[in-house]
């Protein structure tokens, strides 16, 4: 366990399923360098049958006795999707508009589709998921060669690239399946919850961009954030399937404002509600009725009297109250630990403005391709 | 008389099995240059193969629940090795057969359609002791163990794989459609992030143990593998030096092991075949008869007693003893501990359990299991001490335990 957690809150009250967080995370990170398949950040559609395909099938986790279970690593092209462009270059000559991979399986291959019957009860929610960053991973118990780590600063679960052989056990122990492998570099990668922006102050990229204003970023034991107070102080925010075991750290308020049913002759029936308690149920866990019932409640309460701060702080004014991350307590750390300065991106992932000037890119000069630091 | 009397005796040493045996494999002296010899070189045609049984690793099993069913009930492979050496190097080559050519790929131009996420390759591996001098006290099989490192070079049919820094050069690390070239350009682009990446997956590791092996990126590692494919079997070579900062393998006989992974099985890592330390004669050095004779050693001890012994001992009340006993996360399966490790290693664990500590699993993996407790990073085995035990049921037990192995397919 680490000395303080970074945590995440999420409210799927808010959520519209727009995928800017899911693109926002593509081009910061996962667009290249082996990377184009996975999503680190998806936004699937509840029920369905989620990214990748069956995930929450596919084992992993650990069991009441606290052993990690064996699991299935999803095959690409079956569960992941591999990604397909389009033949640009042959529209110039006038070939027809083709994807060059027959798409086959995509990450949002059933969005909206949900279940129940148009129009009486039909029903889904959006159920936005990055890597959890574990309490007790999963992932970092299932690899052999201790390559996978939890900072001590804040919990992010991270790979050590240089340990990693590429043996893939951590996508089998993770029953999110939020670790993927890497064909190019043959090893393993995941969701680094953008630790060098929260190192610099800055939330996740899918956070800062999130046009729902649904995700709240903060350290767990910080009593004045957000984040804790919808995790401990009303315990609104509840962690997704943690019978798995794993105590992940991105939490969820759950969908209580969902429209109410239809009868035969379509009319409302009053006091119903399209999403089954149950199905919420299976993805919080029994608190989600004591979460549900704190919701109500507050709501009615902040009709009645204009007050409430759980739903003021549901509503998401500032993103300063909504991203408690504090500069400060990093450069203390690199401090500590006699980095100074803490060096502010991690060049494996990224070409930014801390990035060696030899590294700095110059195209077409002399109308021919150049790139320093080639090979 | 003094005839008769010889022969009583050397029926005496057949009979506890210290006769002096042959080694497993014996090097030839070479005049010709090995250090980038390949297995089609003409060497090996005048070079005796012998017999390496490869057992299938049960020690531990990992998580990977197909694996785990494809891999259920391997049997052992028998590969043939030959070893060459000259003044300044030693070579190897193995020979195995394997129906299926796995290979693990990955072609940048064809980015999108030439990825898997579950593809593993064929490979090899062959490991030296650092120091190979204390023939009753070599390291661990897998991987070695604390206090006696190993060295292991490993070659796996993988191509196009790239450095995860690569030259730190981000901007070949594009994709090629998020780039802002065309035709030309796009093509030399494509040339360039090609040629970074690399076909030839060989890698050398120290270790004391397997959760602390660690690849030698500093090329203070001079080896050379090659790896080939014809008929149905692969063909692997190695070279190293004689002597490096690593092992010293300059010397009448030295402990050497191999591995080999079926990625038609999903094999890596764990999940391979490997062999007991045999004995590599160089032809021509003198010495090594002590590590040839231990490596060849049979316990005289009676398997049938020593089975009753594991019995009466409750060595089940931790350990998966055969193949067919129930699982026990407590401590290594034994299943085929006869195949791969040594009667000296089997005598050490029960007298000295804490002589050498098998890292075992994840240690949060099976968090009630602990198979060592750790205090200032020393481990200390939970497994009981078995000293107590005489002698003749020590002996009887490593002779059943030396029983314990898969057959060969």
């Amino acid at each position: 366990m680490s000395k303080r957690q970074l945590a995440m809150v999420m409210d799927l009250n808010k959520c519209i399923g727009c995928q800017t967080c899911t693109v926002a995370c593509k081009t910061q990170w996962t667009n290249r360098n082996g990377r184009e398949y996975m999503y680190w950040n998806n936004v699937e559609t509840y029920p369905g049958v989620g990214y990748p395909k069956n995930w929450m099938e596919l084992g992993g986790g650990f069991d009441a006795a606290g052993d990690l279970q064996p699991g299935v690593i999803p095959n690409l092209e079956a569960e992941y999707g591999v990604p397909w462009d389009y033949n640009y270059d042959e529209l110039a000559t006038g070939g027809s508009f083709e994807p060059n991979v027959e798409p086959t399986w995509g990450p949002n291959w059933d969005e909206d589709e949900g279940a129940g019957l148009f129009p009486e009860d039909n029903y889904f929610f959006y159920l936005p998921r990055i890597c959890n960053h574990c309490t007790n991973p999963g992932c970092l118990s299932a690899c052999p060669r201790d390559a996978i780590f939890k900072r001590e600063q804040d919990g992010v679960v991270l790979v050590d690239l240089d340990r990693c052989q590429g043996y893939r056990y951590c996508i089998a122990g993770c029953p999110y399946k939020k670790i993927y492998f890497n064909p190019k570099i043959s090893k393993s990668e995941k969701c680094i919850l953008c630790f060098p922006r929260v190192e610099q102050g800055l939330p996740p990229a899918c956070a800062q961009q999130c046009v729902g204003r649904i995700r709240f970023v903060g350290f767990l034991d910080d009593e004045e954030g957000q984040v804790h107070k919808l995790v401990h102080k009303y315990k609104v925010a509840l962690g997704l399937r943690t019978e798995y075991g794993t105590q992940p750290n991105v939490y969820y308020v759950p969908p209580t404002e969902s429209p109410a049913k239809f009868d035969a002759n379509g009319k409302i029936i009053e006091g119903s509600t399209r999403i089954p308690v149950e199905e919420l149920e299976k993805l919080f866990g029994p608190d989600v009725h004591r979460a549900i019932k704190t919701l109500k409640a507050e709501m009615k309460k902040r009709k009645e009297t204009g007050e409430s701060e759980l739903m003021d702080i549901l509503i998401a004014y500032q993103h300063s109250d909504m991203f408690r991350l504090d500069n400060n307590y990093y450069s203390q750390v690199a401090k500590e630990n006699a980095q100074t300065p803490l060096a502010p991106l991690d060049t494996r992932y990224a070409a930014g403005k801390h990035t060696k000037p030899a590294h700095e890119m110059k195209f077409f000069q002399g109308g021919d391709f150049t790139a320093e630091g080639d090979h | 008389m003094k005839k008769a009397a010889s022969s009583i005796i050397a029926a005496g040493v057949v009979a506890t099995s210290v006769m002096a045996a042959d080694a497993a494999i014996t090097a030839s002296k070479v005049d010709a240059d090995l250090s980038r010899i390949s297995y089609s070189s003409k060497i090996w045609a005048n070079t005796k193969f012998s017999d390496v049984v490869l057992y299938p690793q049960t020690t531990i099993r990992q998580n990977d629940k197909k694996a785990n069913e494809i891999n259920a009930n391997n049997k052992a492979k028998k590969a043939e090795v030959a070893a060459v050496y000259n003044g300044t190097d030693i070579a190897f080559m193995i020979k195995w057969a394997d129906a299926t050519m796995n290979i693990q790929t990955y072609n940048p131009e064809k980015l999108l359609t030439s990825y898997k996420s579950d593809q593993y390759s064929d490979g090899f591996a062959v490991q030296f002791a650092a120091d190979g001098s204390d023939v009753e006290r070599l390291p661990y099989i897998g991987m070695g163990s604390e206090g006696r490192p190993v060295v292991v070079h490993l070659q796996k049919a993988a191509q196009g794989v790239f450095e995860s820094n690569g030259d730190g050069n981000v901007y070949y690390q594009l994709n090629r459609n998020q780039t802002e070239l065309f035709g030309d350009d796009l093509a030399t682009f494509d040339r360039k992030v090609k040629n970074l990446g690399s076909n030839d997956y060989e890698r050398t590791f120290i270790s004391e143990g397997f959760r602390s092996m660690t690849e030698i990126k500093d090329s203070s590692s001079d080896s050379h593998a090659r790896l080939g494919y014809k008929a149905g079997s692969w063909m692997g070579t190695l070279s190293r030096p004689l002597q490096d900062e690593y092992a010293n393998l300059d010397s009448g006989a030295v402990p050497v092991a191999f591995a080999v992974w079926d990625g038609e099985k999903l094999g890596r890592d764990g999940i391979k075949n490997i062999s007991q330390w045999v004995s590599v004669k160089l032809d021509g050095k003198p010495g090594g008869e002590a590590l040839i004779t231990a490596l060849a050693e049979k316990a005289s001890g009676d398997a049938a007693k020593g089975k009753e012994a594991v019995a009466v001992n409750g060595c089940v009340g931790c350990h998966q003893v055969e193949e067919t006993d129930a699982p026990n996360l407590m401590g290594p399966t034994l299943s085929n501990i006869g195949g791969y490790n040594t009667a000296a290693y089997l005598r050490e664990s029960l007298k000295a359990p804490s002589a050498v500590v098998v890292p075992g699993y994840n240690r949060n993996a099976h968090s009630n299991y602990m198979w060592y407790t750790e205090e200032n990073g020393k481990r200390t085995s939970t497994m009981t001490d078995y000293s107590w035990l005489d002698d003749e049921t020590l002996n009887d037990i490593v002779a059943y335990l030396q029983t314990l192995k898969a057959e060969v397919e």
